[in-house]
């Protein structure tokens, strides 16, 4: 087996034959490489001590060329450590994943989706102007847009930290796909989107946008974003796309078969409670409010099926765990939830 | 032959995409309506399993179709989330998804004026 290095040269001036060849053999050999990098010495326990042995981290992406099928996962464009492809979608997939990746490890210590290290895969030019991006269960999916209604699904740095987000949420909680919880799930991707996003830009609270998927819209579309975290419901207002149906309050909860049971649209309401903590704690969101929000993602008895109530109920208690209840962050994190219509106590 | 057609799921909810685009084979034209049951035929609609299969545990945003048939005193609906790899069906969804785009825009928005959810 060649050393990676050497892959790496091959990658950048082969033939394309050997080009292809060589991002193979990078892609597939990083998981055994890793693996022998971070075994721990005898007797360390595993978890807790990652960061000291593992300063750099263990970012292992691979951007896969779907080359406008459906058929999954394509041919590998970019693997770690490659250089720029010119291709923007591989390119923007390939940085915005490491982004992603950098913000979990520096703002909450954790390594990937699992918190192990996994390799982020993602794969881009996925189906014929296609109009969306997914997760699907093991790896992130992008379209290249219709170009008439849609840019390409890489374009925002929120979207892809939102999709990989729901990843994190598979290895946590495991919050089903369905009414409350899976709207709670779509609210933690929104929330972890827009920090990597303010994270990357090192905007205040106060300085951020507060959307997801800003620059998704062509300019033919009457509209800023896909959803606004600050104002749910004003995101876009278009005759063919329609209203954002977005709630901002319990009071306008919506009760849907659709949407899984409403998970797009009822995610406005915690969304809304996120964004009035972070504002009313001032600062970087991340330090703080995502600092609670990450704990209770994380915390084991956020179980599947938690509706809204409850969720509130355990960022108060991680208020309480991390801050202590006397000050400041308990009093926002209430007021934050009582502002959207939900008791967190 | 009449068929329905809806797409639902996604990164986001669009109320101006939800209303079901329907299509009567007779009001297409000839080329548009021959490619509309070539794909049905092809497909094995009729034979189909009526799905949809469980996506992946743990996936998100993803998309999920739902196509009906009536021909006849047939009727059948098929519902599928993507990605969908059967060549036949995707081109069934594809060449639906052409179709609604170009007929439904005008009937899409109306509903959604009046309708949302």
């Amino acid at each position: 087996m060649l050393p990676p290095y050497v892959l790496r040269e091959i990658a950048r001036n082969g033939s394309p034959a050997q080009r292809d060849a060589a991002m193979h053999a990078l892609a597939s050999d990083g998981t055994f490489r890793s693996l022998r990098q971070v075994t721990p010495p005898s007797g360390a326990p595993g978890m807790g001590i990652r960061g000291a042995l593992d300063p750099e981290g263990r970012k292992r992406r691979t951007i896969y060329d779907v080359g406008n099928t459906q058929n999954l996962p394509g041919r590998v464009a970019r693997a770690e450590g490659g250089g720029p492809t010119g291709d923007a979608a591989v390119d923007e997939a390939y940085d915005d994943l490491g982004a992603t990746y950098d913000f979990f490890r520096e703002a909450y210590d954790r390594d990937s989706i699992d918190d192990a290290g996994m390799p982020l895969d993602g794969h881009v030019h996925f189906g014929v102007n296609y109009t969306n991006a997914f997760w699907d269960g093991q790896r992130m999916v992008f379209g290249d847009g219709d170009g008439e209604l849609f840019n390409r699904f890489t374009i925002s740095l929120d979207v892809i930290g939102h999709e990989l987000a729901h990843g994190v949420t598979q290895y946590e909680s495991g919050l089903d796909y369905m009414g409350q919880p899976g709207a709670l799930n779509e609210h933690l991707s929104d929330v972890y989107g827009s920090l990597v996003k303010q994270y990357r830009l090192g905007q205040t609270a106060e300085e951020a946008d507060w959307t997801v998927g800003a620059g998704l819209f062509t300019e033919k579309v009457n509209g800023v974003a896909l959803r606004s975290l600050s104002r749910p419901g004003t995101a876009f207002d278009d005759p063919i796309l329609g209203k954002d149906p977005q709630p901002a309050h319990m009071d306008d909860f919506v009760s849907t078969f659709e949407d899984n049971g409403g998970v797009h649209i009822n995610s406005g309401i915690p969304n809304r409670a996120f964004y009035l903590a972070a504002t009313a704690l001032g600062g970087n969101a991340w330090e703080v409010a995502g600092r609670i929000w990450n704990a209770t993602a994380i915390d084991p008895t956020l179980k599947p099926d938690t509706g809204f109530r409850r969720f509130a109920r355990l960022t108060a208690r991680a208020v309480a765990s991390l801050y202590g209840s006397g000050g400041p962050e308990l009093r926002a994190v209430r007021e934050a939830w009582g502002g959207v219509g939900i008791d967190p106590t | 032959m009449r068929l329905k057609f809806r797409t639902e799921g996604g990164l986001a909810f669009f109320p101006g995409l939800r209303a079901p685009i329907e299509i009567d084979t007779s009001e297409l034209r000839e080329e548009e309506a021959a490619e509309l049951v070539r794909c049905v035929e092809e497909a094995r609609f009729f034979e189909r399993p009526e799905g949809p299969e469980e996506p992946p545990h743990g996936a998100a945003d993803l998309r999920l179709h739902t196509v009906t048939v009536e021909e006849g005193a047939h009727s059948r609906t098929v519902r599928a989330y993507e990605p969908i790899e059967d060549p036949a069906l995707r081109a069934l969804i594809d060449a639906l998804g052409a179709l609604a785009k170009k007929l439904g825009r005008t009937r899409r928005t109306h509903d959604a004026e009046e309708d949302r959810p």
